[in-house]
């Protein structure tokens, strides 16, 4: 994976994976415009772990689909990896999703038709990769899950089918990995489990993690957080 | 709550769910298209008997020997009728010195009621008329030509002096093969005047009547009723001659497997929606059933919110059927021109009944399966899964269908032939999409990134992809048995009447004349030559018992039994006849033995065993049945109902029926010959033959129009089939965008996954039309060595696979467009 050779207009912070400067997001629903973030800036930096927490309703999903590209702002510049992600159509987007970004949510969202192997060899293959079976076997091996490739998401527990959905993330080596809630549906100790996974992929792959979490604790082990309320950015703790 | 406001307020509350709508739509489909094709085939079948009609004259009548009592006719004015009085007798025409015996038809000027009365004047114009006004009289042309007149000059006919005013072409003659013979047709007033009909005479009264069909039935309830005269019997449409019944009882055959195959193909749309639900619903049943709701109240409700959907979605595809089959009738009505037939409401109502119970057999057991998921399963989901003793609820839909196709084929015989063949056709489905999808996984590895994708998919997706490759299949099957099968089996049907079937028939060879009259044909140049002996009788007691005491309770049997029978003989069982119980008669049999036909055996309720015994001129013979044959009557070769043993049939006073072929235009020669053998009556069956094809193109056409809706049913249905799929696909299409899919990758790997799909279902479909056609074309319609044609088979399935692509790729258009963000939101 080649480095970032970002074209950052002047700003301090040269080597920022995700630069997000001034960004807005609205809608307008049957009540009128809605105002969902408003000015929101942050910068994440390469090898980072960055936490967004915040209120439930107080937009911390919807920065996240603007981070990786999911969604356009209303206002501002998201730039990923270097690349202006307005200036974009969604097909560009799509192809740098596929490069650069993996996901880890809530509820999983792993195909219910696919075993887990199968699950985690999709990015692979979007890739067009010669050997997804064997990196995918590889990938689920390495979060414990090596004997139940064969497996069903139906017949994996909650914290399983989240740890598939973790080596699905990562198994075409992203360089930044999105979560929104990834213990959420967890019990402590499998949520403990799930996130120690996570960490290690950003400590020895150098995978920078975009968390977005009610967890305290989980927030605490990040590097940096930001937290949100009602769409603005209150303060950005070290 | 009652349970069914809680039905309703669930309906109402999941009638966004679009499988509840697919399955509402199929309903109504299933209903229209079962009712629009049985209300019209009924209708058609209605007109195909009015056109018969046309045959005989009338709508129905009656024919006696005497004249008949006032009241008949009395009672056709009373149903508002419209009548026409005839009588048919032999008699000998004088001209020029020259003698002819011609039978004669005395007919009102109402003749002929229905039907065309074709003539032809001196100048050769063909016009459409009515019976002659007394003193003048029309001649066939055998007539003409045997007694060497032309229009417009006099004979005498009956003692009084006749102008021939036109040449008789055609007429509506009853389709009796055996009453033809050279004709006449003269007034009635100048054959009453003559003493033609006087006590004594051999003439045969006919009261022809037409109407409204109201009208027709209401008369024929009274006649049945009422006391006819000695030796009186009713002519109907249904009793026209076998050849003409079996040509009707293919066509009715054809229509209901029309109908059928619309049936089948709905249920399969309805069980994958269904299905689609039942999926859906798992979640929340779990946690009904959590919350403490009894298994047989979620059953209900289940049941109660089916019913809330069914029952007025039935009614809008009755409305729908009514309509449609009412516009349709409209337009296609040119084809029976004059025919008043009423709009059937039984078979609407019916289909409605039969959609309801396609609906039950269908979508009941993913339901019933649904009720059974336990409380736990709300803490996972792969608990619902499968519930082992409910596995065999999935012999319902195959139940229903094969007692719909029972319904529709009419014979348990048939019905297990055709639920076989769609049986295999499944099967072979089946494996064939198998082996295919096993072999795209072989493939994957080294293919083109997009089409490793949609391999990939389809290869994983497999259940469903079985299943929908088997669905599309049998829809396709459905789709090329109607659109290229069928046509194919009416051309294959037409064509079978061969060139050089009999086409002449001679009557009332005496015995002795046998040897020269086959030397007078060799001369003439005529093939096919076949004799056959002819008895006439009545039957007379079946097992001792007088066929009067026998309180027949079929009204064809009785009719059957009032009616003069033919008898015959041959050493060898005749050709188109085959054994089907007992032995062919031995040399000779110590008691005379007789074989009949399946229908006799039907009609009277005969086995092997039973005695029959005939009336033959003075005497009588006592034949016990000794076999029992079936015989293809579509043949156009002289059969008969009964033949007895030659040893002591030849004893019976009896003459001979000779057919022969005579290419056309050899019309004087005969009349020369008819001429020598002045006992001898012949018959030029081309001209009925004729009528046969006319009436066979008619059916066809008609069928045509029944096709074009089954085959709009059965594309709207493999549409919704298709739908199925679409939710899942979506949340897939969501996923695979945000893992940074391109709308080219999914577009290719759909495109990719949607053309093997239909060429998996094209191809099987293919072979499995092509099978289905043989046979239906040689068991059924016994069209001998019929082969469907090939490549247009192949072509459509090709047209099918890229339909099937196009289908499914224009259902993926918009899931392509999935916004990922959808994901992020769908918790
Ligand atoms: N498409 C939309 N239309 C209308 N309102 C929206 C839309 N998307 C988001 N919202 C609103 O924006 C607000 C923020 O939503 P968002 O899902 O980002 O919150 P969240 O911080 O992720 O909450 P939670 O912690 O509960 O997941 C909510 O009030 C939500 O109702
Ligand atoms: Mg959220």
């Amino acid at each position: 994976m080649s480095g970032s050779s970002p074209d950052s207009d002047g700003t301090q912070h040269e080597d920022a994976l995700l630069d997000v400067r001034d960004v807005s997001k609205s809608v307008s629903g049957p009540e009128g415009r809605l105002d969902i973030l408003s000015g929101v800036s942050l910068q994440v930096r390469a090898g980072e772990s960055f936490a967004i927490v915040g209120a439930s309703g107080s937009g911390k999903t919807t920065l996240l689909g603007l981070l990786a590209g999911l969604d356009t702002p209303s206002g501002g510049s998201v730039r990923l990896g270097g690349h202006a992600l307005e200036s974009l159509d969604e097909e560009a987007r799509a192809d740098l999703r596929r490069r650069l970004v993996g996901f880890v949510f809530q509820s999983f969202h792993l195909l219910p038709a696919l075993t887990a192997e199968e699950n985690v060899m999709l990015p692979l293959e979007l890739e067009g990769s010669n050997d997804a079976r064997t990196r995918a076997r590889a990938a689920l091996a390495s979060v414990g899950l090596g004997a139940r490739q064969r497996h069903y998401p139906a017949q994996l527990s909650g914290g399983e089918q989240q740890r598939v959905a973790i080596a699905r993330a990562f198994v075409h080596g992203p360089r930044l990995l999105f979560a929104d809630e990834p213990t959420g549906n967890l019990d402590q100790r499998t949520g403990h489990h799930v996130s120690d996974l996570l960490f290690a992929l950003n400590r020895d792959h150098h995978t920078t993690l975009v968390l977005v979490t009610h967890d305290s604790r989980l927030a605490e082990r990040c590097h940096r957080r930001v937290e949100l309320q009602e769409g603005r950015l209150l303060a950005s703790v070290a | 709550m009652r349970l069914w406001q809680l039905a309703l307020r669930n309906l109402r509350r999941e009638w966004h769910l679009p499988e509840l709508r697919t399955l509402g739509a199929s309903l109504v489909l299933a209903v229209t298209a079962l009712g629009v094709v049985a209300t019209l085939s009924t209708r058609i079948e209605h007109g195909v008997l009015a056109s018969a009609a046309e045959l005989i004259g009338g709508d129905v009548g009656v024919a006696s020997p005497q004249n008949l009592p006032a009241e008949f006719t009395e009672q056709a004015t009373t149903h508002g009728l419209s009548a026409s009085r005839s009588a048919g007798f032999p008699s000998v025409a004088f001209a020029h010195g020259q003698s002819q015996l011609l039978d004669v038809l005395a007919a009102d000027s109402a003749y002929p009621l229905r039907g065309t009365l074709e003539l032809l004047d001196a100048q050769g114009h063909s016009r459409i008329g009515h019976a002659p006004p007394p003193g003048q009289v029309y001649l066939d042309h055998r007539a003409l030509v045997a007694l060497n007149l032309k229009v417009g000059q006099p004979l005498q006919l009956g003692g009084r002096p006749l102008t021939i005013a036109a040449e008789l072409v055609r007429e509506p003659d009853g389709g009796e093969l055996f009453a033809l013979a050279p004709r006449a047709l003269m007034s009635l007033t100048d054959a009453e005047q003559a003493g033609l009909l006087g006590v004594g005479s051999r003439a045969r009264h006919r009261l022809l009547l037409a109407g409204e069909p109201a009208g027709v039935r209401g008369w024929r309830t009274w006649a049945q009723g009422a006391k006819l005269p000695q030796g009186a019997e009713l002519i109907t449409p249904e009793q026209t001659q076998e050849r003409m019944r079996a040509a009707f009882d293919r066509a009715g055959a054809f229509l209901r497997l029309t109908a059928l195959l619309s049936a089948l193909l709905s249920g399969v749309a309805i069980a994958l929606a269904a299905r689609r639900y039942a999926r859906r619903k798992t979640q929340e049943v779990a946690l009904l059933r959590a919350l403490g709701t009894s298994r047989r109240r979620v059953l209900g409700l289940l049941a109660g919110t089916l019913a809330a959907l069914a029952l007025p979605a039935a009614a809008l595809g009755t409305v729908l059927a009514l309509a449609l089959a009412q516009a349709a009738w409209v337009l296609a009505s040119s084809l029976f021109a004059g025919v008043p037939t009423e709009l059937p409401l039984a078979p609407a109502f019916a289909a409605a009944a039969m959609g309801l119970a396609v609906l039950a057999g269908f979508a009941l057991p993913p339901l019933a399966m649904l009720a059974e998921v336990p409380p736990v399963a709300v803490f996972r989901a792969s608990l619902a899964r499968r519930v082992r003793r409910f596995d065999l609820l999935y012999l319902l839909p195959a139940l229903v269908a094969v007692l719909l196709i029972w319904s529709q084929s009419g014979s348990a015989r048939m019905a297990v032939m055709l639920a076989a063949c769609l049986t295999l056709v499944a099967a072979a489905a089946a494996t064939l999409s198998a082996l295919l999808l096993w072999l795209a996984r072989r493939v994957a590895p080294g293919a083109h990134p997009a089409l490793r994708l949609g391999l990939a998919a389809l290869a994983r997706r497999r259940g469903m992809s079985l299943v929908q490759a088997t669905a599309l299949s049998l829809g396709l099957v459905a789709l090329l048995l109607l659109a290229v099968v069928a046509p194919a089996l009416l051309e294959g049907w037409r064509r079978e009447l061969p060139a050089d079937t009999p086409n002449w028939f001679a009557l009332n060879l005496q015995t002795d004349q046998r040897a020269d009259f086959e030397q007078a044909l060799a001369r003439l140049g005529a093939g096919k030559l076949n004799m056959l002996p002819l008895a006439v009788g009545k039957l007379a007691a079946i097992n001792g018992t007088p066929v009067d005491q026998l309180h027949l309770q079929d009204q064809r049997a009785q009719e059957t039994a009032d009616r003069q029978l033919r008898l015959s003989w041959a050493d060898a069982l005749p050709e188109s006849n085959q054994i089907v119980a007992g032995r062919w008669p031995g040399e000779h049999p110590a008691q005379a033995e007789a074989s009949i036909d399946t229908s006799w055996r039907d009609l009277f309720h005969l086995k092997l065993g039973d005695t029959l015994r005939f009336e033959v001129g003075e005497g009588t013979l006592d034949a016990k049945v000794t076999s029992i044959r079936r015989v293809d009557w579509s043949s156009f070769r002289v059969n008969f109902f009964l033949l007895v043993d030659p040893a002591h049939a030849s004893e019976l006073p009896h003459t001979w029926l000779t057919s022969f072929y005579l290419p056309r235009g050899h019309a004087e020669q005969l009349a020369q010959l008819s001429r020598d053998y002045p006992n001898l009556s012949l018959i030029d069956v081309d001209a009925l033959l004729d009528r046969v094809r006319e009436i066979v193109d008619r059916i066809g056409n008609a069928v045509r129009w029944v096709l074009g809706f089954s085959l709009l049913a059965g594309a709207l249905v493999l549409a919704a089939a298709l739908a199925a799929s679409a939710q899942e696909r979506r949340h897939e299409a969501a996923l695979l965008r945000t893992l940074g899919a391109r709308r080219g990758q999914l577009a290719a790997a759909a495109a990719c996954e949607f053309a093997l799909l239909g060429l998996v279902a094209g191809l099987t479909a293919a072979v499995g039309a092509a099978g289905t056609g043989i046979w239906l074309g040689r068991a059924v319609f016994r069209i001998e060595g019929f082969v469907p044609p090939l490549w247009p088979l192949v072509l459509a399935a090709g047209g099918a696979a890229l339909a099937v692509m196009l289908l499914g790729l224009a259902g993926t258009r918009r899931i392509v467009r999935t916004p990922p963000m959808r994901l992020l939101r769908e918790g």
